[in-house]
Parts: C-alpha cells; sequence; structure tokens
C-alpha cells in the first residue's frame, strides 16, 4: 500500500514498536495514527495508545470500514488489558460483525476473544461460552489458538472442571510454544499456577488444611455435609441449601460446624452469630428463634440438636462434616483475589466484576491501601488499583497484526 | 467514460513467504513484484518464481528497459536487475505516503495514495514534474500505447481507470469484484494488465480493453 506505512507495519509485527514509531512519529493521517496507537500500546503507554487510536478511527473515511472497525477491536483490547470493564460493548459487537462481513476472519475472531474475556472476567460464564461457540471450532493460528484455549480454560476453571481446565491448558502451551510469544507462555503458565495454588482451605474437627482446586472439585462430589463460605450454602451432593441471604443462619452454621461433632455453648454461638459483646435475655431469645429457621432451612441435609451446652449439628446420611473457607480470611478478600490477577483495576471495573456498588468498593480499596495491600496510580477516572509488588506491564495485549494491510 | 467489469484471466500465487503484494512491474518477459523485502520475478506462464532480489520493497515497482525502480520508506531506488545492488536513490514525492510506480517517456510516474495525486517525477533528481489529481486512493500506476491507468482501492472497492493525463478526467473504468484489492498495476505492453492482490498475496492478469471494440 503506502511505502511508509507498510514499512512500519512490517516493523511492528517482527516486534520493534520504536522502529515503527521512528518511520510514522510525525504523520497525523489515519494508518500513521493507528500504527503509532498500536506501537504505544506495546510499549506499555495505554492512555496514549487509546487516544490515537479513537483518533485513528475518526480519521478514516466513512467508506473504510473495515480499518475503522479494527481500531475499535485495538481499542476494546486495550481496555480489556486495563480492566476497563464498562466499555461500550455494542461498539465491540458491530466491529465484529463489519469484520467477519468483510471476510477478515482473524479480526473478527480477536474481537470475540475480546469480548469473551470481558465476560469471564466479570462472572458472565454462559455468555462467554456463547461467545466461543459462535467462533466455532475450525484451527485457528497459534496465537488467537492460545487465547481461546485460555478462555475455555477460565470457564472450566470458574465451574471447577479442573481436568478440562487443564486439557485445554495443555493445548494452549502447545500452541504458545509455537507462536513464540513469550507474553503468552507467560499468561498460561500464570493460568497454570492457579492449579497449583490452594484455592481453599479445608476445615474439620477443628483442623484445617490447604485443598486445591482439584481437590475442592472432588470435595463437590463427595458423601460430606459442605458448609461452603464461597457460596454461602450447606450443601451435600446435589442438594443444596443456599443461606446468601441469610447471613446469621449461615453464621450459625458455620460454627456448628467448624466444631462437629462436638456441640457449641450458647455463649459461643451468640459471639459468633450476633458479634455480640455482652450477652443479655434479648440476645437468648434471638438465638432460640434463628436456631429454629435454621433448623427448618437444614432439614434436608441435617438436624440441629439440642445439648445441655448449645447446641450441635447432625448431618443426615453421612459421617462427615466440613467447613470450606477462603485461603486467607480477611475483610476485603474478595477485592483481594481480583486484584491478586496482576493487572491495573479500575475500582468501577471490580464494582462490576463484584457485583457490589462503587462506593463499597473505594472503601474497601482505601481501607486495604491503608495498610499497603493495594496501591494505585493514576488520577480520576483512569486510577487504577493493582496488588504490590508491580509486575511487568501487560501481559494480555495481543493487538491484531494485520490490521493495517489494506 | 466507458464502464466494464474487469475480466480477470489468471491468478498467480499464493507465493511461499509472501505475505502481501505491494508493487508490480513487467521486463518483458517476467513480472515482477515488491513483498516488503524482496523483489520476485515470475514466469507469467509458469507462474513459479524465477529469482527473488533481497531488497526492501515496500511500495510501486517499475522497469526502465535496464533497471529496476522500487519504492522503500521514503525514497525510491534504483537497482540493478542482474545483483539487486541499489545503484542510486532519489526521494519520493509522496514522503513515504507513495505508492504506485511506473516509469514512461524518460520520467518515474509515482501514486501519492492517500493524497488521491499521481506525480511526473525526474528519475535522476527526484524532481516533480507535474502532478496530476484522481478522485479515489491511488494505488498502482501504468502507461501503455500512450494510455496513463491507474489502479484505485477506496472502501472496499477497487477499478483500474485510464485517466486523462492533463485534466485527471475518467475516461474508461474496470470494476474488480468487490473485496478484490488491486495494490500494484503494470500493462505487459499487449492486451494484458498485472495487477498486485495486496493482502491476499496474489498476482492476477486483468485483460485490457480493445481499442475501438
Amino acid at each position: 500500500m503506502e511505502s511508509l506505512i507498510t514499512a512500519a507495519a512490517r516493523a511492528l509485527e517482527a516486534g520493534d514498536p520504536l522502529g515503527a514509531l521512528n518511520r510514522v512519529a510525525l504523520r497525523n493521517d489515519a494508518p500513521s495514527l493507528a500504527l503509532r496507537g498500536i506501537a504505544m500500546a506495546q510499549l506499555g503507554d495505554l492512555a496514549k495508545a487509546k487516544t490515537l487510536l479513537r483518533s485513528a478511527a475518526r480519521a478514516f473515511g466513512p467508506r473504510e470500514a473495515v480499518a475503522r472497525a479494527r481500531c475499535v477491536v485495538a481499542e476494546a483490547e486495550i481496555a480489556l488489558v486495563s480492566r476497563d470493564l464498562g466499555w461500550p460493548t455494542k461498539t465491540l459487537a458491530a466491529a465484529r460483525t463489519t469484520l467477519e462481513k468483510h471476510g477478515d476472519v482473524a479480526n473478527a475472531t480477536h474481537a470475540g476473544h475480546i469480548e469473551a474475556r470481558r465476560l469471564l472476567l466479570v462472572g458472565r460464564l454462559d455468555e462467554a461460552e456463547r461467545i466461543l461457540a459462535e467462533l466455532g471450532t475450525s484451527p485457528l493460528p497459534p496465537a488467537p489458538q492460545v487465547v481461546r484455549e485460555l478462555v475455555v480454560a477460565g470457564i472450566a476453571i470458574r465451574r471447577l472442571r479442573t481436568k478440562d481446565a487443564r486439557v485445554a491448558l495443555g493445548r494452549a502451551a502447545h500452541a504458545a510454544s509455537l507462536a513464540g510469544i513469550p507474553g503468552l507462555t507467560a499468561e498460561v503458565e500464570s493460568t497454570n499456577r492457579v492449579l497449583d495454588t490452594p484455592a481453599a482451605r479445608l476445615i474439620t474437627h477443628g483442623n484445617e488444611r490447604p485443598l486445591l482446586l482439584e481437590q475442592v472439585e472432588e470435595l463437590a462430589a463427595s458423601d460430606a455435609l459442605v458448609v461452603d463460605t464461597f457460596h454461602h450454602s450447606v450443601r451435600r451432593r446435589g442438594t443444596i441449601v443456599s443461606l446468601g441471604t441469610r447471613p446469621v443462619l449461615f453464621a450459625l452454621a458455620r460454627v456448628l460446624a467448624q466444631a462437629w461433632p462436638a456441640d457449641v455453648s450458647r455463649e459461643a454461638l451468640m459471639a459468633g452469630a450476633f458479634q455480640a459483646r455482652h450477652v443479655d435475655e434479648s440476645h437468648r431469645a434471638r438465638l432460640r428463634v434463628e436456631i429454629g429457621r435454621l433448623r427448618a432451612k437444614l432439614k434436608p441435609v441435617a438436624d440441629v440438636t439440642a445439648t445441655k451446652q448449645g447446641f450441635a449439628l447432625t448431618p443426615r446420611k453421612t459421617r462427615q462434616v466440613m467447613v470450606l473457607a477462603r485461603p486467607v480470611e480477611e475483610k476485603h478478600a474478595a477485592v483481594l483475589a481480583f486484584l491478586s490477577d496482576g493487572e491495573p483495576w479500575s475500582s468501577s471495573a471490580l464494582a462490576l466484576a463484584l457485583g457490589t456498588s462503587a462506593r463499597t468498593v473505594q472503601r474497601a480499596l482505601d481501607e486495604l491501601a491503608r495498610s499497603n495491600k493495594v496501591q494505585s496510580f493514576g488520577h480520576g477516572r483512569a486510577r487504577r488499583w493493582m496488588t504490590p509488588p508491580v509486575p511487568g506491564f501487560p501481559t494480555g495485549l495481543l493487538l491484531p497484526g494485520p490490521l493495517l494491510k489494506t | 467514460m466507458k464502464r466494464s467489469a474487469a475480466e480477470i484471466i489468471r491468478e498467480y500465487g499464493p507465493f511461499a513467504g509472501v505475505e502481501a503484494v505491494h508493487g508490480v512491474t513487467y521486463d518483458g518477459s517476467h513480472v515482477w513484484f515488491a513483498s516488503g523485502d524482496k523483489l520476485n520475478a515470475i514466469d507469467p506462464d509458469s507462474g513459479k518464481v524465477a529469482r527473488s532480489l533481497d531488497v526492501a520493497a515496500h511500495a510501486g515497482t517499475a522497469f526502465d528497459g535496464r533497471h529496476l525502480f522500487q519504492i522503500a520508506e521514503d525514497r525510491i531506488q534504483k537497482i540493478d536487475a542482474a545483483s539487486g545492488k541499489v545503484l542510486a536513490s532519489i526521494p519520493a514525492p509522496g514522503g513515504g505516503g507513495d505508492s504506485g510506480l511506473a516509469w514512461a517517456e524518460g520520467s518515474l510516474w509515482v501514486g501519492q495514495y492517500r493524497e488521491r495525486k499521481i506525480h511526473q517525477v525526474d528519475p535522476d533528481t527526484g524532481k516533480v514534474l507535474r502532478t496530476i489529481e484522481s478522485k479515489r486512493f491511488v494505488t498502482g500506476v501504468t502507461w501503455v500505447d500512450g494510455e496513463l491507468w491507474h489502479g484505485t482501492w477506496e472502501g472496499e472497492d477497487s477499478d483500474i481507470r485510464r485517466i486523462d493525463p492533463d485534466t485527471g478526467k475518467v475516461l474508461e473504468l474496470l470494476d474488480l469484484p468487490a473485496g478484490t484489492m488491486v495494490s500494484g498495476l503494470e500493462s505487459d505492453g499487449g492486451d494484458r494488465f498485472f495487477c498486485g492482490g495486496g493482502a491476499n498475496g496474489n498476482v492476477r492478469a486483468v485483460r485490457r480493453p480493445r481499442r475501438g471494440a
């Protein structure tokens, strides 16, 4: 096409963003703006990259629909990497349709993967799976193949299907070695580490031990009565009693399960469930009521029996009671869990991912920052949060190579 | 203005290691095409690559009867077709926004893509002698029998058009099928055009309409 654009695009594809910038640094035509944007993204200046790609999309003429759609996809990828999850997804979907219609399969697939990864991050697994299904199962070049397998693995991990996750990660590792992109290999490895790092703690008979994700999966299929602090439920195999909306009942169930097979005194139950410092008669009355409610709720899986001191849990059809808890239980553990992916998050993206209000997340972040558990950089809406130490900037950035071929 | 559908006679390629075709020329026996870091000569009968020269080749290609001319970054390089050695270099008139290249009547003709212009350039000094305006993004440029033809690409449409070299007025137009790109253009002096296929990495032969037919 244009000489200098061709030369700059070739430099970018060869992994030389500075070489690309050298060629188009002073030009402001649409393809140059787009190339500069991608080069800046690869150099880690995501804010500048976003501005450049947006101006490029504007600068392309109304008839250059494919070129504009590619800019939109690149901008969406930057948004994903900077955990700007509130990015308008309709724009990305429209760009994907445009690319499909014009036969740019590679970039259309790339757009689909970006959307699937966003859905995965915010926990909308069914929708992420639907997008993968739409993209089909035809063979892909190594780099996009890695991304597809990472999404498949991510969905399997969140669905507690660790075997499927390991198979997908095996395929991802193979494709990453074919692609020869270090960032991709690193991403596969870090996802693998998730499977080899304790995902939960198991508390039983007053003892506790760490559990890998695979063992959590086994537990779900086992005969034991499990008090699950992740889902605020009490379950045995397929029978699930959800106490998500009844925190007091769940707290009682947990205290009883941790003590099992021993019983728990009324004082200990009241202290554990009501957080009451001084127990009075009104608390005793309340305990009677709550135990009655808990008994009714737990009926399918367990009984709550009165003892001389207080109460005890009696599971049905099993002789095992276990509590499944987070590896580290502290306030704001859920916020820290998201931040531990090593990427910079905006507070609004965290709120989206956690399904809570931005205000709540902001309070949690401020508290965590005071104890140096999280760090922030940037100001105002561009502010991002990470867990220290700060790992190298984005590994996830795989801007589409053939962005500027035509 | 006459308008008709382009008749594609033959497709060459795809070629191993070639991602895109940036320029095309014809030396009387072989079709040369620019593929980024190489100039490749194909035998138009067998369709096979006969030889390749390792030179920067980012846009248009031309042949003056003895030398190849090739746009690389923001320069036009004069290349010895036998050895591939760069003999001389002049600045490209578009400063790197250059696309097509042709040789005719002692001048080089350079398409400036997004500026929609064709410049007549002194091949020794690079001086712009005159400029013709087109209506579309200019890709390949070629002269045959005193006719100036150029390829266009804008939006998703490509065509090959003959324009009046004095006024830039479109005299004749050959439409390519939607999504088919012309990234370089050269006449064989007879009834064939050779066109680069851009990012699809092919070279196509298109029939040139007969005069008075």
